[in-house]
This record gives structure tokens, sequence and C-alpha cells, in this order.
């Protein structure tokens, strides 16, 4: 079953990588743009149990540092995707609120993104990583959250049905 | 039964973040796999990146040009004027002009300066989720470039050479908050050292707290050891704002770069520079006004009528 699982996933997170690198990275957006793989991570994390989202966000995190423009050191995105994930996860196991309807689940993850980017710099203060002033994070940050809530709703549909399609589950989004 | 479940989820939770930290430290420790993967990465996305390239040019532009249309509202309906039956043709043709002239600029620039570059196009654009400012252009170590090169742009510089592979490198632009030069001011000769702040706008910290520096100013890299990572000459940018903070040890400002990074599509690395330095010939020619005839008229008064 797992074994199952797995060889599903990791080809639509490696497409869904690729489609960050090779086509959203082309366009230069204002406000800093959006990562479709980011996003996708987050939903997937949230439709997900606890532990299965622990390990997704390990391997997108993972992707995430093997990305040539990451700036961190390898392991920085890994470490902040596995606990975002879990948090993400832990927190809306059970509550049809988040879980159950589309708006929930796309202020859910615009949240996430806010605080996942937030903990990234932060991090990255810790291990010496320069990431600007504070004006231009604030303002990078509050860019990709705003995008995120943009995006998310026209690909949750399908985000949602790539979760389903893997791991088995009726995600009633 | 769900005892052992929440056990078990949270041994998998420590054992993943373990492993992060693990990689975290080995990355830190400079343990060559774990940059070879990075560069593996970049190498198997390097062809598709050229591919989406190609595929995506005609579009990649339009939030840049949305958000610019205020500044440029005036040009785009002179040519919507002049060019009503040229503009489908102008619009595919755009990109491919926009870098022409730029690469004619960086030409001019490289050719008055004696340095021998290698042109390359911009295939993608990083990704500001890791708030570093990156692009990947299209030529790499089968070109001749190596790590820590100049990289110049149409008017002035754009960045240096963070990373290289067979066909791409990565290049770390003179906007990102990890970017260092050290500049000089036209002619004062005063140095300092310039940080980039994520915008176009950046911040200039002069090193003596003798010195002076005033708005307009026009500042140059300063140049390195064997020209790696700076090449002499290569304007940087202008101050628009000085900091006197009484506080401070030395003088502080902010400048404008030259180089307009949401437009970039043409570059040259700078792989060999003159022996020559080009001290201030590079800098920018500002622009010069129009001038106006003035017509002056002599008025001779008729003799006034005698009674």
């Amino acid at each position: 079953m797992i074994t199952r699982q797995l060889s599903i996933s990791a080809p639509i997170f490696i497409l869904i990588y690729g489609v960050q690198e090779v086509i959203v990275n082309q366009f230069r957006l204002p406000g800093g743009g959006f990562s479709i793989f980011f996003i996708f991570a987050l939903v997937w994390a949230i439709l997900s149990t606890p532990d299965v989202a622990a390990f997704s966000g390990f391997a997108s995190g993972f992707l995430m540092d093997l990305s040539p423009t990451s700036s961190g050191p390898i392991g920085q995105w890994t470490l902040i995707m596995v606990a975002s994930s879990y948090v993400i996860s832990f927190l809306g196991s059970g509550n049809e609120n988040v879980k159950g309807n589309p708006v929930g689940v796309t202020l859910f993850i615009s949240s996430a993104v806010f605080l996942t980017e937030t903990l990234f710099v932060i991090s990255g203060v810790l291990l010496g990583v320069q990431t600007g002033s504070f004006g231009q994070v604030l303002l990078t940050i509050c860019g990709f959250s705003l995008w995120t809530l943009v995006i998310t709703p026209i690909c949750l549909p399908v985000f949602s049905l790539l979760h389903n399609i893997a791991l088995d589950t009726r995600s009633k989004i | 039964m769900r005892h052992g479940g929440e056990g078990r989820s949270r041994l998998l939770l420590i054992v993943l973040i373990v492993s992060a930290l693990f990689l975290i430290t080995l990355d830190l420790r400079g343990v060559g796999v774990l940059e070879g993967a990075r560069q593996g990465t970049q190498t198997i996305l390097s062809p598709f990146q050229r591919a989406g390239s190609v595929v995506i040019t005609p579009f990649k532009n339009f939030f840049s040009d949305v958000t610019h249309l205020g500044r440029t509202r005036n040009q785009i309906e002179k040519l919507r004027t002049d060019n009503a039956k040229l503009r489908a043709t102008l619009l595919n043709r755009k990109n491919a002009d926009a870098q022409l002239l730029q690469l004619k600029s960086i030409l001019n620039l490289a050719g008055t300066a004696g340095y021998k570059v290698v042109n390359a196009r911009v295939i993608s654009q990083g990704s500001s989720q890791s708030f570093s400012q990156t692009i990947t252009i299209d030529a790499g170590t089968s070109a001749g470039i190596k790590k820590n090169m100049t990289v110049v742009a149409e008017n002035g510089i754009a960045g240096v050479v963070k990373e290289v592979y067979s066909q791409t490198s990565l290049i770390m632009l003179a906007t990102d908050p990890a970017f260092k030069i050290g500049v000089r001011i036209a002619g004062t000769q005063q140095i300092g050292i310039l940080s980039g702040r994520g915008s176009r706008s950046a911040s200039l910290q002069l090193l003596d707290n003798q010195t002076t520096v005033k708005v307009g100013d026009v500042l140059l890299s300063r140049g390195s050891v064997a020209n790696r990572p700076f090449v002499p000459g290569v304007p940087v940018g202008y101050v628009t704002a000085v900091d006197n903070s009484a506080g401070a040890i030395a003088q502080s400002a902010t400048v404008h770069l030259y180089t307009n990074f949401a437009t970039l599509g043409v570059v040259a690395i700078v792989v060999a520079a003159s022996t020559v330095n080009p001290g201030d010939a590079l800098i920018p020619q500002k622009p010069q006004p129009t001038p106006i005839p003035t017509v002056t008229i002599y008025v001779t008064p008729s003799p006034s009528p005698t009674k």
C-alpha cells in the first residue's frame, strides 16, 4: 500500500516542482510572485494525516532546498517544511471548518504561507543567511500570501484530485 | 492503540527533524555531495528552462509591463498612433528587439572598457520565496564562464556569477541582500561598500569618516584582485539620498542602481578585463536637454509724427 502511494506521489511532487522551476519562475510578477509548489505542498499536508504530512513536508522541503536559486543551506527548507506541514495537518485534522470547505482551506493555506515564510526568515537569520531589509522582507511575505490567496482556489480542485488519486482518500473539497 | 499511534507519529517527526538538522550541518560544513545535488538539479532543469523560456517569452513581461504602464503610457500612445498596422508584428518582435538593444548597449560598454565578454540570455528568474534575487543564464563552463565573474547589463553592473554549471550559470543580482561590492565615487575617488537591499535602491557605506558624498555622485566598481569578482570601472549607480546621522561613524547613502532588473533579457559576463583601468570612461552620459531655439526680436520705435 505504502509503496503504491509513494510510487504515485513522487512523480506528482516532481512534476509540480518542475512546473514551478521551468514555468512559474519565468514570470516577473509583482510582490515576489507565488510558488505553486509551495502551495501544493501545504495543500497536500492539510489533506493528509500528520504522519503523511510530515513525510511529504520532508520531501517537498528537500526539493525546495535542491532548487539552485534557494539561498539558504540545504536542509533549511526541509526543516521548515517538516514542522510546518506537521502543524498544518495537526491543526486541520478533524476540523471540518478548515478541511471541509475551499474558503477555509484557502485562508488556512495563505496564513500558513505567511507563517512558514516568517519562520524561514527567522531561521535564516539564525543560520547567517542575508534576507534583506525588514520592509523588503515584509513586502515579499505579504505579496506571497496575497498571491497564495488568489492562486489556491484555482489550483485546489486539481491538487485535491491528485491527493485522492495518490493516497486513495476521499477529501470533500 | 491510539497512544501507540501518537508515539510513532512523534518518533517519525523527531527522526525527520533530526535528518533535516543533519542536512543543514553537512551543508554548512561544505560536504560536496549536497552541493553536487544542487548542481545536478540545475543540470537536469536547464534544458527544460530553455524550452520554457522560448515558449513563455511572449507572455513573461506582461505583469512587469502592467506595473510600469503609467510611466510608459506616452510611449505606448505614440507607438499606437504611429504604428497601428505594425502592432501585431511589433508585439511578437518586441522581446527580440529589446534584447538586441540591451546587447548593443552591453557591447558598447564592454568595448569602451576593453572587456572580453560572453553574452548570454536570461532563461529563468529565481523564485523570491527564499528572499534571494537571482537569474539563470544560458551560458556556463562550456562558454568559459567561471564562478565570481562580473556580470554587466546595458547600463552597468547586473551582478556576479554565483554558481556555474556546464550549460547554465546562476547570477546573484546586485539587488540581492547578500550582494556587496567595493565602489568608488567618480571624480573624488572616495571608496565605500555598496550592499543590495532587495530592490533597485541599494545602500552605500563610506569607509572613511573624513570624506563626504552628495546627491548625484556616480559610483563605479572599484575592482578586485585579479579582476574577480569585480572588474574596475563598471558603472553601478548614482546617489539619491545622503544620511547625515550625527551618531554614524562614516556617511551612508541611498543609491539608485543603473540597471533595470525588471527588464533584464540579455547580460554579459566579463571573462577577461583590460590591463588598463578604464577609470571614469564608462559613466553613462546624462540625457542632454533638447535645445530650445530662442528668437530675439529687436523693436525699433518708429519716429513719432511731427506736428
